[in-house]
């Protein structure tokens, strides 16, 4: 057995080996790689930062606990921009299996930053009807969610002053692991009832993302830890996706390596069997 | 033992039986993979419960007289007449409110969203008049809304376009065009790829981060004690394999 033919025999638990390595060492000692601010991270950031006191800013956290690692870190840092910026923030969730992370989170950074519940913000919580709750949102916020996460009736709340349906938002972003998430909010909400959408996804989705991102139908897109990273940087508030943008780094290049490596073998290996006449 | 330490000892306890699938499928394995399911399908059902049925059927009805709210309450009703095969065939009749309402709901936006919005962006002006200049080409490729980009993304969608078209056989000039169809579609399988990968790698270090800080002694150092656990186990099950002789299994 030659050396390219052992190498492609490899256990794969010694991959699984070198890729948990080379996550946990940069986690371990981290040196601190450069972060680039990317135009789509930018066109929220810059959005949120023109966006008045006092305005109406709703962040659906459209994901559950499977998608944290990614999402929890864009949602933290968009919260602490938007209560840093005193917008009124509007938190609820698409997907019902997130709900209590969701309040859990949005309580936290509300804490973090000294705002009050019903004055500053408010979390709605989950209603049933996936993509049609947008819909009926559009229509009239109170009958979509009556009451909060709490169970406090919503209207009457001084948070949602002037607030009657989705045309009153000046900003909204969906946080999305998949689907109902950003597509749904552009499809029956930006395009029916015209306000302003941003989106954050998780690393997969965001390629299919990136056609609605060109054409203008969000104004900015957050993409997976990186964008996750970027944001924080952008905030001034470093936190565990900066934290994991070593690991990342180094995992890439762990997994370059390696996809090269194996083309070199099969290559290699191909070209013996030609040479033996196995491979025409 | 407050709730954030059991927190802590319950999330390093799943996350490391969870991880030892990566060295084989063992009994702990199984144990997180069955709670996962369990503990996510039960949460979901209780809080459909508490928001749906008491939240927003049976508190309006009975503490607000909302009684408009039982006609979608009967429709929805019908759904359940599945179970009796006598009467399943009231269920069509919400199948058929659910179906007719989803569809007039979405097809007029789909349409407008991914097809005709995406359409008037594929099909750009190559040349952009700017104002004391004239007739401009733009060769930038970094910025998306750049001449030469607009010429890339029509040659991608037709070509990828003609490549799924089978009427015509790929042949000669056509050959040609479904090969850069190809070409555009790895690109774009290859982007998707990149992206899953990147993804998966922060779920990894999600969890690592999460196991880094549960090793601090202010929760009991859970990781250390877990991992020893794990690992002693998987060499326990694994000398006990070992031991049986293959006609057992």
């Amino acid at each position: 057995m030659t050396f390219a033919e052992r190498m492609l025999r490899i256990d794969r638990r010694i991959i699984f080996l070198v890729i948990g390595l080379c996550t946990l060492l940069p986690l371990l000692y981290p040196v601190g790689l450069p972060i680039k601010i990317s135009p789509e991270v930018r066109g929220v950031y810059d959005y949120i930062e023109k966006l008045p006191e006092g305005s109406v800013f709703l962040l659906s956290l459209d994901f559950d606990p499977a998608s944290k690692p990614e999402l929890h870190p864009q949602a933290i840092a968009l919260l602490r921009h938007a209560f840093r910026k005193n917008l009124r923030v509007i938190a609820m969730t698409l997907w019902v299996s997130g709900t209590g992370m969701a309040d859990q989170l949005v309580t936290q950074v509300a804490k973090e930053t000294g705002k009050e519940k019903g004055t500053d913000y408010v979390f709605l919580g989950w209603s049933p009807g996936g993509s049609a709750i947008i819909i009926n949102m559009g229509q009239d916020l109170y009958t979509s969610f009556p009451s909060d996460y709490n169970g406090k009736p919503t209207k009457g709340q001084p948070v949602l002053d002037g607030v009657q349906s989705l045309k009153d938002v000046n900003y909204a972003i969906s946080l999305a692991a998949g689907n109902p998430g950003v597509e749904a909010w552009y499809v029956f909400g930006k395009d029916k009832y015209k306000f302003e959408l941003g989106g954050g996804c998780t690393g997969v989705i965001a390629p299919g993302l990136y056609p609605l991102l060109r054409s203008g139908q969000i104004n900015g897109l957050i993409g997976g830890l990186r964008g996750a990273a970027e944001y924080e940087s952008l905030v001034g508030q470093k936190g565990r996706a900066v934290a994991g943008m070593d690991a990342q780094s180094a995992t890439h290049v762990a997994i370059v390596v390696l996809v090269v490596l194996c083309n070199i073998f099969y290559f290699s290996m191909r070209q013996q069997g030609r040479q033996q006449g196995q491979i025409r | 033992m407050d709730a954030s330490m059991l927190g802590a000892w319950v999330a390093t306890g799943l996350t490391l039986f969870i991880l030892s699938f990566l060295y084989k499928d063992n009994p702990l394995f199984k144990l997180a993979e069955h709670l996962y399911v369990g503990v996510s399908v039960g949460y979901t059902i209780v809080k459909a419960y508490d928001t749906v049925l008491v939240h927003l059927i049976l508190k309006p009805i009975f503490e607000q007289g909302e009684i408009a709210l039982l006609i979608p309450v009967a429709i929805g009703s019908l759904m359940l007449t599945r179970y009796a095969p006598r009467a399943s065939w009231l269920s069509r009749y919400a199948f058929a409110f659910i179906v007719g309402v989803g569809s007039g709901l979405a097809i007029p936006r789909v349409i407008s969203s991914y097809i005709l919005k995406q359409i008037e962006d594929t099909v750009r002006p190559l040349m952009m008049l700017v104002p004391g200049e004239g007739l401009t080409f733009t060769w930038n490729l970094l910025n998306p809304a750049s001449s030469l980009n607009t010429i890339i993304i029509l040659l991608g969608v037709s070509s990828v376009l003609f490549y799924f078209f089978f009427s015509v056989e790929h042949t000669g000039p056509g050959k040609a065009v479904a090969r850069t169809g190809i070409l555009f579609l790895m690109i774009a399988f290859g982007a998707a790829f990149g992206y899953t990968v990147m993804a998966r790698m922060s779920l990894l270090i999600g969890r690592l981060t999460d196991l880094i800080e549960f090793a601090d002694p202010s929760y009991g150092r859970p990781t250390v004690w877990l991992l020893l656990l794990t690992v002693g186990t998987l060499i326990y099950l694994n000398g006990r394999t070992q031991g049986t002789p293959p006609d057992a299994h």
